[in-house]
């Protein structure tokens, strides 16, 4: 009896090490209708969060600088191209003189506060709001005054991005196959990111795409560029006409 | 997050490793040999930095920061007075407005101070010996190190888990003494801290005395929020297996040995120090008094007070304190506060109106309305005037 | 510290975490019974009431969720309670409704409970008089900044009711989301009836 219970809370313990299951949620939101402007649209690319680790054997985030500046750069590199197959100019965020940098970390926050509540209140269905249920409506907006920073003039949209990764370490690979032999799922890395883009004239987001799985290994050119891929999924193309007049 | 251990490092910088440098019995006077513009070397001390960078420059940009003036510079200048130029050229300072007394040190050599540690401090040298501890921490690379054992101990404690479940074993001792092997490292790492604190103060030439007074001044602070709370204060003179530090008591006593070993040192600069503080005073206090802490706030305007004499400025805080908790003897005593705050020259308008809402609640109407009506005179145009006007011509 | 030992305590304690009840949709006309208590109003347009409270005098209300706009009926907070659930009542005890009470003290209760709750610079800024219900009341602005640092402000409508404190506030981003619907909750609260 006393044995019972002891090797419940064992278990009990091992299972707070272990990923909770996925509740079914959708991934990608995108406002009706929408689609690129016309031509060549300028999209600067806000300070993305990009933060890559490993995970040691007890889950400990070991964040990693070498890792992680790779994956800024590969990350970066396969945005510009992907936006530029489309026909978009990707320019990065450029403070400036404009003295603007504490209000760009403040919208920075409050677009975090944003993405969290479409993932939480429109993806998450078991929480879903009910008036953000119709219709496949996406009304969300972050508000047209960021589109009038100073050091946002002539840009067309806003891309906000936040990929963070954590590659699980040989150990922590090990202790997951020896815990799979005594029957108990634990997970080894940790891969989770968003996209939104923001139409700068409107302040409306009028895209989102949230992944708690995400692929590519962002260390690598190829494996960033697989995981652009994966962040611009349902990313708004260009309306028919604009494309067919393009060049 | 226990409110009166102080200088509790942020996750970041939390420490840890059952094999770390103990300092704590070396009565010298001698410093690491300083690096100048260290760069992180390993892996792991790499990624510490770069996640340190991340989040002070959320520091920088955040809204809570106190940009206004010179405060963050004065802060840096008395850490540099202790621990010379040449060290100082290392860090930055950012002030920001919380009210609690507490500062920490990311690896990367950026010090976050809290406005509750300079409403507390009364003297440069108090001051200094919370930073000379930061410092420490960051100069001993405790940050790393504290990585890396809490690493070690969640690793061993993972496979525990797991084959302990696997064989049936009941692991609960094991893993209990893991854990406690943790929390008495980082109580091993804090000591090394406060010692090597101690050598920056006795080298700069600040008392190196004042550092054990500042925790007797806190496990004062703290008996005195427990009766606030009508609790009976108590202090352990030995730390519990899952403190990360240690007893204010037991920090006390080893710094005031330390020091004992160690040249006197000269000015504690207490004067500079109110001087530097004053512009911001107001600011502080009224922080403080929101905290709705009456045992510890009263403490801390009376320890003020010690210093400066009961000034208009602190009566006036007592009074808005008292004012808040709301008890009718509370009641009484702020408007006796309120009016020898006045006498004292305090000179701003809301003085009466808070009088004249202490009165009215105490159910003196008439007193009430005379100096409600002395407020609207003053500031016809305030924010809440016409709110005020409602409450005189209503009010019985 | 506290080492788990039981999976039925753990699941307990998962059970309390999960909300009971899906958010509910507000539809426009007169609603009754609002915070458990005699709060009526008539919104004239949608919201959602979310499932989870701040507390048992509480009830939340919301557009496009509490991080970026947060209605709040507080329904009749008795002498002696507190406006929210309190978290560390040994160690940081909130402000209880208290019989000598002004209408002034309203905003200080709200901005001292929050500042314990975590608010930073939690600062009343505007107060004027105001009905509530047909009862004398005071609405007043105020700002603070919370864990994500980002700026918020607020606004609310209290008044004291047979020694009782009915208040409603309404908060939110100071960035656009503010501005977005503080009209929607003006008009909210102009339509409760007590």
């Amino acid at each position: 009896m006393g044995q019972f219970r002891i090797v419940r809370g064992a278990v009990a313990f091992a299972a707070l090490l272990v990923c909770a299951p996925l509740a079914a949620q959708e991934k990608t939101g995108i406002k009706p209708g929408f689609a690129l402007r016309p031509g060549t649209a300028r999209i600067v690319l806000m300070r993305p969060t990009i933060l890559v680790g490993a995970q040691s054997i007890g889950g400990v985030n070991e964040p990693n600088a070498d890792w992680t500046r790779q994956a800024r750069e590969n990350i970066a590199l396969a945005l510009r191209q992907a936006q530029a197959n489309v026909g978009n100019a990707m320019v990065e965020y450029d403070e400036g003189a404009s003295g603007e940098g504490p209000l760009a970390t403040e919208y920075a926050q409050l677009f975090g506060a944003l993405a969290d509540s479409v993932i939480e209140y429109q993806f998450f269905a078991g929480n879903r709001l009910p008036t953000k249920k119709r219709n496949d409506s996406f009304e969300w907006s972050i508000g047209a005054d960021l589109g009038k920073l100073r050091s946002l003039a002539a840009a067309d949209y806003a891309l906000f991005i936040t990929t963070r990764d954590d590659y699980g370490s040989a150990g922590r690979k090990v202790l997951q196959m020896v815990a799979a032999m005594g029957g108990v799922g634990l997970k080894s890395g940790d891969h989770t990111g968003y996209a939104g883009l923001v139409d700068l004239r409107t302040g409306e987001l009028v895209w989102l795409n949230a992944d708690r799985q995400m692929g590519g290994d962002v260390r690598t050119a190829e494996g960033a560029s697989k995981r652009v891929s994966q962040l611009l999924e349902g990313f708004p193309g260009k309306s028919s006409a604009a494309v067919n007049g393009a060049p | 997050m226990r409110r009166l251990f102080p200088i509790v490092m942020t996750a970041l910088t939390m420490a840890v490793t059952m094999a770390g440098p103990t300092i704590a019995a070396d009565p010298t006077l001698s410093l690491p040999t300083y690096t100048p513009a260290y760069e992180p070397r390993t892996v792991d001390e790499r990624g510490l930095w770069m996640e340190a960078d991340e989040e002070e420059r959320l520091l920088r940009d955040s809204p809570l920061r106190i940009r206004e003036g010179k405060l963050e510079q004065y802060v840096r200048d008395v850490l540099c007075r202790e621990v010379g130029a040449e060290r100082c050229q290392s860090v930055r300072v950012y002030v920001m407005e919380v009210p609690e007394f507490n500062a920490s040190m990311l690896p990367n050599g950026c010090m976050r101070v809290l406005t509750g540690l300079l409403l507390r401090a009364r003297s440069e040298a108090e001051l200094a010996s919370v930073l000379g501890h930061e410092f420490g921490h960051f100069e001993l690379r405790h940050g790393l190190t504290g990585f890396k054992a809490e690493r070690r101990t969640k690793d061993r404690t993972a496979w525990l888990a797991i084959l302990g479940a696997m064989s049936r074993t009941d692991i609960t001792d094991t893993r209990i003494s893991l854990l406690a092997s943790f929390y008495r490292f980082t109580r091993d790492q804090e000591a090394a801290a406060d010692q090597m604190g101690l050598r920056y103060m006795a080298t700069s030439g600040y008392p190196a005395r004042t550092a054990a007074e500042v925790w007797r001044q806190a496990m004062a602070e703290q008996d005195a929020s427990e009766i606030g709370h009508g609790r009976t204060p108590r202090h352990s003179y030995v730390s519990g297996y899952f403190d990360t530090h240690p007893t204010n008591l037991n920090r006390a006593m080893a710094l005031e040995a330390a020091a004992a070993r160690m040249p006197g040192g000269g000015e504690a600069r207490a004067d500079e120090y109110r001087a530097a503080i004053a512009p911001y005073l107001p600011r502080l206090l009224a922080a403080q008094i929101k905290t709705y802490d009456v045992g510890a706030t009263d403490f801390i305007l009376a320890s003020l007070a010690a210093q400066s004499g009961w000034t208009g400025e602190l009566l006036f805080a007592r009074a808005e304190l008292y004012r808040a908790r709301g008890n009718p003897r509370d009641l009484q005593m702020a408007s006796i506060w309120f009016r020898d705050a006045r006498a004292a020259g305090y000179a701003a308008p809301e003085l009466d109106r808070d009088l004249g809402l202490t009165l009215l609640r105490n159910g003196q109407a008439d007193e009430a309305r005379k100096a409600l009506n002395a407020y609207l005179a003053a500031r016809p145009d305030a924010s809440d005037a016409t709110m005020i006007q409602t409450l005189v011509a209503t009010e019985q | 510290m506290n080492i788990p030992r039981s999976p039925a305590l753990l699941a307990l304690a998962a059970l309390a975490a999960t909300p009971a009840l899906s958010n509910m949709l507000v539809p426009p006309g007169p609603r009754t019974g609002i915070a458990n208590s005699r709060l009526s109003a008539t919104p004239a347009s949608e919201w959602n009431r979310l499932s989870h409270t701040d507390g048992k005098f509480t009830e939340v209300w919301t557009i496009d969720g509490d991080q970026l706009d947060k209605v709040t009926f507080f329904g009749g907070v008795a002498r002696g309670k507190a406006l929210l659930r309190e978290v560390d009542r040994k160690h940081h005890p909130l402000p209880t409704v208290k019989a000598s009470m002004l209408i002034t003290d309203i905003p200080v209760l709200l901005e001292t409970t929050y500042r314990i709750r975590g608010a930073r610079q939690m600062t009343i800024d505007t107060q004027e008089p105001a009905m509530l219900g047909g009862h004398k009341a005071i609405r007043f602005t105020y700002h603070f900044t919370l864990d994500d640092e980002v700026r918020r402000k607020g606004e609310g409508l209290g008044a004291l009711v047979d020694g009782k404190l009915y208040l409603v506030t309404y908060e939110a981003p100071a960035l656009h989301f503010f501005d977005k619907d503080v009209a929607r909750y003006r008009a909210l609260a102009a339509s409760i009836t007590l």
